[in-house]
């Protein structure tokens, strides 16, 4: 403005100075500031944000004159407006006029109201001292401010600029800080770069409005022009005289966005919403702007009011408790806000409506409203999908509204499951470092049954609450977790082991802050890291305790050797010493002489020299009794387990160990009876031989034997490689490799499972079994009846023999050798002997023979059609050289025989 | 202790095969040359009480009676490292110590006369035994002590113990080398039929394979006696391995046997075993998995028995066990019977059930080989039959001549007639019929016909 200097001077920079010295009053040297700031007010992009209409702006003056009740100033500017039109000698006619409009209103501000320069100057004067001189004040704050909003992830900041600034809005906004709400510094003249506020927080304090000046184009100035310049046409149709003051409008809606109903605002419960009551003459384009804006209002009534529904539920979880915090904190930041608003609309009203130009507007605050109610939605939304969830299964309702695309809307959720993950990143950790389950309230997926005991501690206690593992987490994850925990309850209070887990340090100073990888896990590894290193390491210790100190493979090998049969040799001399006892009705069994024989078996055997704990849990024992039993059939030997070891011998499993020994002991004792079988034939092939007419039974014996002896063998060929060897290689491989206890059960289970299923004993092999069990009976007649023969045979040897004794004597005692009767007598034994004996055995042994066989022969049918495939393993060994194939080829046509079975399956 | 086995040592070939057992023994059981155990064997899972019995100084003692009727070879033993190692009063050399002569009938008196003796040393060790199982006897069938004495011995051991299993180690001639003892058909076919009546399980050594293998298989020109007899005590050794280590099966020497010999005249067993290294060959090249050791098993150039192709018989297997040492994965046993059946690498008999039996023994931990997996196969064969066929034809041929027949006469048995060769010879043609008819499907109603002929 000053156009003409003192002094020669060249630049306009150089007038700009000049000029400053004057205004200011002070000395060259210490105007730096001020010209500084002058320059860059200057240079700076800001142009007026108004009308470039000439018309419009005298529009604008003749208004202002006429409420200033100069109508008449008006009619004379209008004249003279349009006389300097007609001339036309000025050109930029609208730049003149709104020089004079501004002209006349600083110089009504001035007195009212701290002018728009003063103000640029508080802002600007204060944050030059601590930073750059050329942008000091977002600097300034910022810096300021991310230093006190710990909490926050985000960059934040709260402009600070309105220090300088009047009214009393600046303690009370900078009071709510602690928010994480991201505040950003507006600068008016940074206002065109305002599109950028997805960046950025509630603009609260902003809108202390530092811009009154520059935004007021949009947004008429004061209440009345709003009326008059935007709703003309309502205005006619509205046909109401009165109208409401914007402000008063303004002071309603900071109760609308409480949720209290104001003087015009009332809650309509028929729409659901915060209206303006009918009879009120409001423009419809007003009624709309506040039916806008009170949505606020109903979005924090339905936050507000799941707060307070739940926080007050203690059995609500401390999920749901920082569930309720973060919003409470969201909500502090809403009133903040809207504290902010309050104090702006009390502040205008304290200053008189009619001459603010930069004040408050409805427009504005819904500008100003953007965020919060951007906010509040997706707060509603929570509580909305939250309702009636607690725990893990909140989190993860929240979690699923992590992918929102907006990023300003993820940072929120972000930050709200930072605080909901807490409290169960704390009982995690608590968890896997420490194995201590402080869950009140059932919100973690990790559920103890308390009324399990330590006999099964690792089985049935501890359980995954499914509902409650949160989506972020895998179930692997879940699992892992379950396991830790469980591992070092299971070192603790079953192993009894006390030495400390590592890592409980860091448990007990646990950082809450790391919650948040849990649900980041997509960006960062350290969760599953930290799962991992603490699964394994405690994993790793659970095994070491149950491998040294509880000797797990041994009790394993101790159940191969005994109850699996393993320890042949002692099996052997146990199947000798009890053969007489068990062949007694089963009735007649004392468990304590068993006992007895056990210990001599013990000692006499390979099995002495095995560990004396070992020994000390091998029992006998008797199941039970059903009529007709002999000591076979309920014999049994029986292995004690306690402690940690019970968690995989559990009793389910040793009564199927049980029923795997019976098995075996059966078979074992068939192998036994043929071997005796053998060597009877053996020894009586030798002795029998002075009777030539035995040869074809003795034969027959022989043959019969032979058969059942394979047999018989190849069934336990089959039984040691097919069933045992190679699913104790697998399990040994297994348990090798395990990481946890679970896999040291579940390869157990496996191993018992396959035992079970390939030695006949699961349900689809009922028929097989008996069959098998029909074939066992068969070799138990075959021995009594060859029993039977050779002591009939063996007698009749006997006779002969003493007859010639007799006929030798005789002879030497010089009589005749034998007499007639003799003779006859001799020979009608014999005859009897050769007639009866031989017949009948003879025909019994063929009807057993051929029973035999066709048991044999049906029982290799069997297992051709039987589902599982490695039964066929046993066929094929009972039938290497095909030779039951060749006697009936017909029943092992298989394709046929197939179809034909599953037909009738 | 349970199921004690006493072996019993015969001549100078059933001594030098002894001694070369027992020493595999003790290498395979950490036993000392003196007895004692080593400390490296302290923690042993293995039996050693089937074969050694403890003294009171605890020291290791071999069941073992070790008689001969000249003193060579026992006095070699006991002059060895191992010298301490038997019971002294277990050891019997006859007094005169004059041998028999290579005649068995001078052997099987000697042995009658010495009955006393003899059986008073067994007797003793039987009775030192809790519930013995039964003899071994390491013998020659072609020689004087072995095949004489032993064939007394059997038949007494029958008498005195006729619920007791006896195996035997019979050493067969080699017929390829002409031999210094002119009436070796008379002997075998005299000792052959005191082990088809009076044995229970007869495991045949034959010496023109053993040489031939040794030869062969080792790349030595002249085997030297104790080569061929380490081939035996490997034979030995592993057969009864599963004995010494038990397991779920095969614990107990009539487990292992029974199931072997269907019916009780065929007993003849062969033998064969691979891969065959001598402790000189520093390592083998070959991969040996358990098909390879099956396979191989099969192959008739690792039997130790030889026995000539014959056209007109169709001969097959009996039976068949593999007792399979070293690092064995368990399910490769079910693929390679799978093979050979698919190969139909084994012939087997045609009236009733057989297959190849497999059982796995552990090794001992100390003594080192070369090869992970090594095999043994006891194989009951119907070819065994052309053994017996030899020694027949030979027999016959001296017989015709009456050739050598003054040495036998001077002895008691055969002083009033010549009956018992052919008695002898009889009943081994007797055998050497059944094993025939094993081959056929008559075989299931030989003994009908057999009556029939015999009444």
């Amino acid at each position: 403005m000053a156009s003409q200097g003192d002094y020669a001077v060249t630049s306009p920079s150089a007038i700009l100075q000049k000029l400053c010295c004057k205004i200011t009053g002070l000395p060259d040297d210490t105007v730096l500031p001020y010209y500084q700031l002058s320059l860059r007010i200057i240079s700076s992009k800001f142009s007026p944000a108004i009308e470039t209409d000439e018309f419009q702006v005298s529009e604008k003056i003749k208004r202002q004159l006429a409420r200033k009740g100069r109508e008449k100033d008006a009619a004379l500017f209008s004249e003279l407006h349009r006389k300097l039109k007609a001339q036309g000698v000025l050109h930029n006619r609208w730049a003149v006029l709104h020089l004079l409009m501004t002209l006349s209103d600083t110089g009504i501000k001035r007195q009212a109201a701290p002018s728009f320069d003063s103000s640029i100057f508080n802002k600007g004067l204060p944050a030059y001292a601590t930073s750059t001189p050329f942008h000091p004040t977002i600097r300034a704050n910022n810096l300021t401010l991310s230093g006190s909003t710990i909490l926050s992830g985000g960059s934040s900041g709260i402009s600070s600029i309105n220090s300088g600034l009047t009214s009393s809005t600046t303690p009370v906004a900078q009071s709510f800080i602690p928010s994480n709400a991201v505040v950003s510094v507006q600068n008016n003249r940074h206002e065109d770069k305002s599109n950028q506020r997805q960046n950025v927080g509630t603009k609260s304090q902003t809108i202390t409005l530092t811009n009154k000046n520059f935004e007021s184009a949009v947004v008429p100035r004061t209440p009345g022009t709003v009326v008059s310049t935007q709703t003309p046409a309502s205005r006619d149709k509205d046909n109401t005289s009165f109208e409401i003051p914007e402000n008063e409008l303004l002071k309603d809606l900071m109760f609308a966005f409480q949720g209290i109903e104001g003087r015009w605002i009332k809650f309509n419960s028929a729409k659901d919403g915060y209206r303006i009551e009918h009879q009120v003459g409001i423009p419809k384009s007003v009624r709309q702007l506040i039916s806008k804006l009170t949505e606020c209002g109903w979005l924090y009534n339905r936050t507000k009011s799941y707060i307070t529904s739940w926080s007050s539920d203690k059995a609500f979880g401390l999920v749901g408790q920082s569930f309720c915090a973060a919003l409470h904190q969201e909500l502090a930041e809403y009133y903040r806000f809207i504290t902010v608003m309050e104090a702006q609309v009390q502040h205008e009203r304290d200053q008189g409506i009619g001459d603010v130009n930069g004040g408050l507007t409805l427009r504005r605050l819904a500008v100003w409203t953007f965020d919060p109610l951007v906010r509040l939605k997706v707060l509603a939304a929570l509580v909305d999908v939250c309702k009636g969830k607690k725990g893990g299964a909140l989190a993860s309702a929240i979690y699923s509204y992590m992918q929102h695309g907006d990023p300003y809307v993820r940072s929120l959720i972000r930050h709200t499951l930072t605080m909901v993950f807490q409290p169960i990143y704390a009982t995690l950790v608590r968890w896997i470092y420490d194995g201590e389950l402080e869950d009140t309230y059932h919100e973690f997926f990790v559920a103890s049954d308390p009324t399990v005991n330590n006999d099964k501690l690792w089985n049935d206690k501890y359980s995954l609450r499914k509902t409650m593992i949160p989506t972020c987490l895998s179930i692997e994850q879940a699992r892992r977790i379950l396991l830790t925990g469980k591992s070092i309850n299971f070192l603790r209070q079953v192993c009894e082991d006390r030495t400390a887990t590592t890592g409980r340090e860091a448990a007990m100073d646990l950082d809450i802050s790391q919650a948040e990888t849990m649900f980041t896990q997509d960006v960062n590894s350290a969760f599953q890291q930290m799962i991992d290193t603490v699964y394994k390491e405690t994993s790793r210790n659970l095994l070491d305790v149950f491998h040294s100190k509880y000797k797990f493979l041994d009790h394993l090998k101790a159940m191969r050797r005994y109850l699996l049969l393993g320890q042949g040799d002692f099996i052997r001399h146990l199947m000798d010493l009890l053969e007489e006892d068990l062949a007694k009705p089963a009735s007649n069994l004392y468990l304590h002489n068993l006992t007895g024989i056990l210990e001599m078996a013990i000692r006499a055997t390979n099995a002495q020299y095995d560990d004396s704990d070992t020994l000390k849990r091998l029992d006998v024992r008797l199941l039970e009794v059903s009529p007709g039993d002999t000591g076979w059939d309920v014999f049994s030997l029986d292995y004690h387990v306690d402690g940690p070891i019970k968690t995989v011998f559990t009793p389910e499993s040793m009564i199927l160990y049980l029923r795997v020994f019976n098995f075996l002991w059966r078979a074992k004792r068939m192998e036994y009876i043929l071997a005796m079988i053998w060597k009877n034939q053996i020894s009586y092939a030798k002795s029998l031989k002075s009777i030539p007419e035995l040869n074809k039974i003795l034969h027959q014996c022989h043959i019969l034997g032979a058969e059942m002896v394979h047999f018989i063998q190849q069934v336990q060929y089959y039984i040691n490689f097919e069933v045992l060897e190679c699913s104790w290689d697998e399990l040994l491989t297994k348990v090798h490799e395990a990481e946890d206890l679970d896999h040291i059960i579940a390869a157990h289970q496996v191993f018992q499972d396959t035992v079970i299923s390939r030695c006949l004993l699961d349900e689809k092999s009922r028929a097989i079994l008996t069959q098998l069990r029909t074939i066992f009976d068969l070799i138990i007649q075959f021995q009594t009846a060859q029993r039977q023969f050779y002591e009939s045979a063996e007698l009749e040897v006997s006779f002969r023999d003493k007859f010639e004794k007799m006929k030798e004597k005789h002879t030497e005692e010089g009589d005749w050798a034998v007499t007639e009767v003799e003779v006859v007598e001799e020979q009608k034994r014999k005859d009897e002997f050769l007639n009866t004996v031989i017949p009948s055995t003879w025909a019994q042994l063929t009807v057993l023979s051929q029973s035999y066989q066709d048991m044999v022969q049906q029982f290799l049918v069997m297992l051709t059609c039987h589902p599982d495939v490695n039964l066929r393993f046993l066929s094929f060994r009972l039938d290497f050289n095909e030779n039951y194939k060749a006697r009936a080829p017909e029943q092992f046509n298989s394709p046929l025989m197939y179809q034909r079975t599953k037909r009738v399956r | 202790m349970p199921r004690e086995i006493i072996t019993l040592q015969l001549g100078q070939c059933g001594n030098q095969i002894g001694f070369e057992f027992w020493k595999q023994l003790c290498a395979e059981h950490g036993i000392s040359p003196e007895g004692m155990l080593e400390d490296y064997a302290t923690e042993g899972t293995d039996r050693k009480d089937v074969f050694f019995y403890q003294a009171d100084d605890d020291h290791y003692i071999p069941r073992s009676v070790l008689l001969d009727l000249e003193p060579r070879v026992i006095n070699t033993i006991m002059n060895s490292d191992y010298a301490k190692l038997y019971n002294p009063e277990n050891v019997y050399l006859s007094k005169h110590g004059g041998g028999a002569g290579n005649n068995w009938a001078s052997g099987y008196t000697q042995g009658e006369k010495l009955y006393e003796e003899v059986f008073d040393i067994i007797d003793r060790e039987a009775d030192g035994s809790d519930s013995l199982e039964g003899f071994v006897l390491c013998h020659s069938i072609a020689g004087g002590t072995g095949s004489g004495m032993g064939s007394y011995i059997l038949e007494r051991l029958n008498d005195r113990f006729p619920k007791k299993l006896i195996q035997t180690y019979s050493v067969f001639p080699n017929i390829e080398e002409v031999s210094d003892v002119v009436v070796q058909p008379y002997n075998s076919i005299l000792t052959l039929k005191r082990l088809t009546q009076n044995a229970d399980c007869v495991v045949v050594l034959d010496n023109t394979a053993l040489n031939r293998i040794a030869a062969d298989r080792l790349h030595i020109d002249t085997p030297t006696f104790g080569q061929v007899n380490q081939l035996v005590s490997t034979v030995m050794s592993t057969s009864t391995a599963t004995l010494r280590y038990p397991g779920y099966m095969n614990n107990d020497l009539i487990g292992l046997i029974a199931s072997l010999i269907p019916t009780p005249r065929l007993h003849f067993l062969m033998t064969g075993y691979t891969p065959l290294t001598t402790s000189s060959q520093v390592a083998s090249v070959r991969k040996t998995t358990v098909l390879d050791v099956m396979r191989r098993l099969l192959q008739p150039k690792n039997m130790m028995v030889s026995t000539p192709v014959q056209r007109q018989a169709n001969h097959c297997y009996i039976s068949i066990l593999n007792i399979i040492q070293g690092e064995v994965d368990p399910t490769q046993v079910h693929k390679s019977l799978q093979r050979i059946r698919e190969r139909k690498l084994a012939t087997f008999i045609p009236w009733g059930p057989a297959s190849i039996q497999v059982a796995l023994s552990r090794k001992s931990p100390y003594v080192q080989t070369s090869h992970r997996v090594s095999g043994l196969m006891l194989a009951n064969h119907t070819s065994i039959v052309s053994l017996f066929e030899r020694t027949l034809r030979q027999f016959d041929k001296l017989r015709k001549r009456e050739a050598f027949m003054d040495q036998f006469k001077k002895e008691r048995i055969f002083e009033d007639n010549l009956d018992e060769f052919d008695n002898s010879r009889e009943v081994l043609q007797q055998l050497v019929d059944e094993y025939h008819a094993a081959t056929t499907p008559g075989y299931l109603g030989w003994g009908t016909s057999q009556a029939a002929a015999s009444t």
